[in-house]
């Protein structure tokens, strides 16, 4: 079974498979870089005659997009940009180190908690329209409503299973040998862990902090209810364009998503071995 | 020990022993470390979790909603709001039952997609690495931004249509959004299409450790392919599939993004899932406690299910991950 070569008629499934799962990539990058007649052209142009970037200058200037008419909406989607950035990179930061130090406590102390499995399930599990409602009540009662302090700390809770556990396992990897002979050194078990364990599971960590991220610039639910007018990130920014003019602004919306997926994707490849690891929260190694 | 397995029977064992002897003053200072390290993780958990858990079931059992000012002001109602949801709303009872049917046809089928994709992927042939990270990309991507392009694909002008023109003959234009049967198609070939990746990576990295020794066994005494993989390969396999199902059973019971940006829940109500219902209920309609309890509910019901769906396999998975 391991060894044999594909048949025509399976490199044929392969193919149109392929086709499949890489259209809608290239429906996406083509809209972002089509010119504003060739937007909602009926029917859809495939490939621009004359690809453009006008849309992602477009997308960054508060006046060209007025003339679309989606001035009285968000304006430019530089906000949404750094609100993305800002929220997703602190909160990836604190997730990871939070995250970290629970690892090595639960690796090499065995200090879990019997309930932890069940209030991660029924955090992961509760339908997040519904316990926005509880941070909407929350915030608003202690001034958090509308800022990114608020939304980091939700993200940071939201992702925490996801990187205990997905670090848990690469400390699990690692041989309690090593640190045993830092230790008999002389090493206090805090250094040890900062000199070694840490050092040693530096490709996990990235690798970590990377899916982390994923799940960060992502998210869309808790950002979209708890900001109003200080706070934006950018797929909120993108749904309020589709809302504001009925989706007809294709090529600037298309240029947003563009900028928004194509980090991702980037980095999605960059872990793509470990991709399994953090969607099982560690369970399924590779 | 990962989270969707709630069993502790491999409790790891405490801190190294001490190298001279005593060991219970090393496991107790092990135990404070362990502690200390896990301590800003709980804290955060406690605050950012469990106590809003906690202030969405007390609203549950009341009458509150934004206008009739604080919370604790509220009206206790027992439990009005669950009632009414269970007998009265349904609304409610749509909403879950079309959610389980659109989890159950995403679920069948990307398992068998995904599945198929990693068999085929267990054969030599050049350029696999590459195409391995290609069919990873729809993962990769924003559910927000999947949404979008399926919207978009889908237009009444889009290029689905344009494809089905060109295969069937013309005038077979199809208003995706305007019929309900068509919606739910539409939004579960997006989902099908951005998590079928997620079943076969996971597929193949079970397929991949699968030991040779039973299937060469296997072979040896005259199984045929189709036997060894049904008999051999798919019962060692199943851990990792149940593991993979219940990861995507958590997420896709959620089900948001992608509707809310396909088609609002609509037309009418047709695509209207849990989360969806929730939100309307919450942030359109202002029935805070009541969209809380309807939570409850679904919480219940759904760590009900995942209970089910492990009890089978609960002491394989220990072993699978060692």
């Amino acid at each position: 079974m391991l060894s044999k070569k594909l048949t025509l008629f399976q490199a044929a499934l392969l193919a149109a498979a392929l086709a499949v799962v890489l259209f809608p990539v290239f429906w996406i990058l083509m809209t972002a870089i089509k010119p504003p007649t060739d937007w909602n052209a009926s029917p859809a142009i495939w490939m621009p005659s004359q690809p453009t970037l006008v849309n992602f200058k477009t997308l960054f200037d508060p006046d060209a997009l007025k003339e679309y008419g989606v001035g009285g909406v968000s304006q430019s989607a530089t906000k949404a940009v750094f609100g993305s950035l800002l929220a997703s990179i602190t909160s990836t930061a604190l997730s990871v180190l939070i995250g970290l130090f629970a690892a090595i406590g639960i690796s090499r102390y065995g200090a879990e908690n019997k309930s932890t499995p069940l209030v991660i399930l029924s955090g992961r599990m509760f339908p997040p329209a519904a316990i926005a409602v509880p941070f909407v009540i929350i915030f608003s009662n202690i001034g958090l409503t509308d800022s990114y302090v608020g939304l980091i700390a939700i993200y940071v809770a939201a992702t925490l299973p996801f990187s205990t556990w997905m670090l848990k396992s690469f400390v699990d990897d690692l041989p309690r040998e090593i640190e045993e002979a830092a230790m008999i050194d002389g090493t206090s078990r805090m250094k040890a862990h900062l000199t070694v364990t840490i050092p040693l599971i530096r490709g996990g960590l990235f690798a970590t902090t990377m899916f982390i991220f994923i799940l960060n610039w992502s998210e869309f639910m808790f950002a979209l209810v708890l900001s109003y007018s200080n706070v934006s990130t950018i797929p909120v920014q993108l749904a309020k364009y589709v809302t504001a003019t009925a989706g007809t602004l294709y090529g600037v919306q298309a240029a947003l998503a563009v900028l928004a997926m194509v980090p991702l994707v980037i980095v999605g490849y960059l872990i793509q071995g470990h991709l399994a690891r953090g969607m099982t929260f560690g369970a399924i190694k590779q | 020990m990962n989270p969707p397995v709630a069993t502790s029977s491999d409790a790891p064992d405490l801190s190294p022993a001490a190298p001279h002897g005593g060991g219970k003053p090393a496991r107790a200072k092990g135990g404070n470390i362990g502690l200390a390290l896990t301590l800003p993780g709980q804290i955060v958990s406690v605050l950012v979790l469990v106590i809003p858990l906690l202030v969405a079931l007390y609203m549950s059992f009341t009458d509150w909603s934004p206008t009739r000012g604080s919370l604790f002001d509220a009206e206790f109602v027992g439990f009005e709001n669950y009632s009414e949801l269970l007998i009265w709303d349904t609304r409610f009872l749509y909403a879950v039952l079309r959610t389980l049917c659109i989890s159950a046809v995403c679920l069948a089928l990307e398992f068998t997609f995904g599945l198929s994709l990693a068999v085929l992927f267990m054969r030599s042939f050049r350029g696999k690495s590459l195409l391995f990270s290609a069919f990873l990309t729809p993962m990769m991507i924003l559910p927000v931004v999947v949404g979008y392009i399926f919207w978009m694909l889908f237009q009444s002008s889009g290029p689905v249509n344009q494809i089905l023109e060109f295969v069937l003959g013309p005038d077979v234009a199809l208003e995706w959004f305007r019929s309900a049967p068509l919606a739910v198609t539409a939004v579960i070939i997006t989902e099908v299409w951005h998590w079928t990746p997620l079943f076969f990576l996971i597929l193949l990295s079970g397929l991949n450790s699968v030991p040779e020794n039973p299937v060469r066994a296997a072979v040896i005494l005259g199984a045929n392919p189709r036997q060894v993989f049904w008999r051999v390969i798919m019962p060692t396999l199943k851990p990792v599939i149940i593991v993979a199902f219940v990861i995507r059973a958590m997420e896709i019971i959620k089900l948001f993004d992608e509707v809310f940006m396909l088609t609002r829940g609509g037309p009418g109500s047709a695509t209207e899932t849990i989360s969806l219902y929730i939100y309307k209920l919450a942030f359109n309609d202002f029935q805070l406690a009541y969209g809380a309890a309807a939570a409850f509910l679904v919480l219940l019901g759904a760590l009900g299910l995942i209970h089910l769906l492990l009890m089978p396999v609960r002491n394989q998975l220990l072993e699978v991950k060692r």
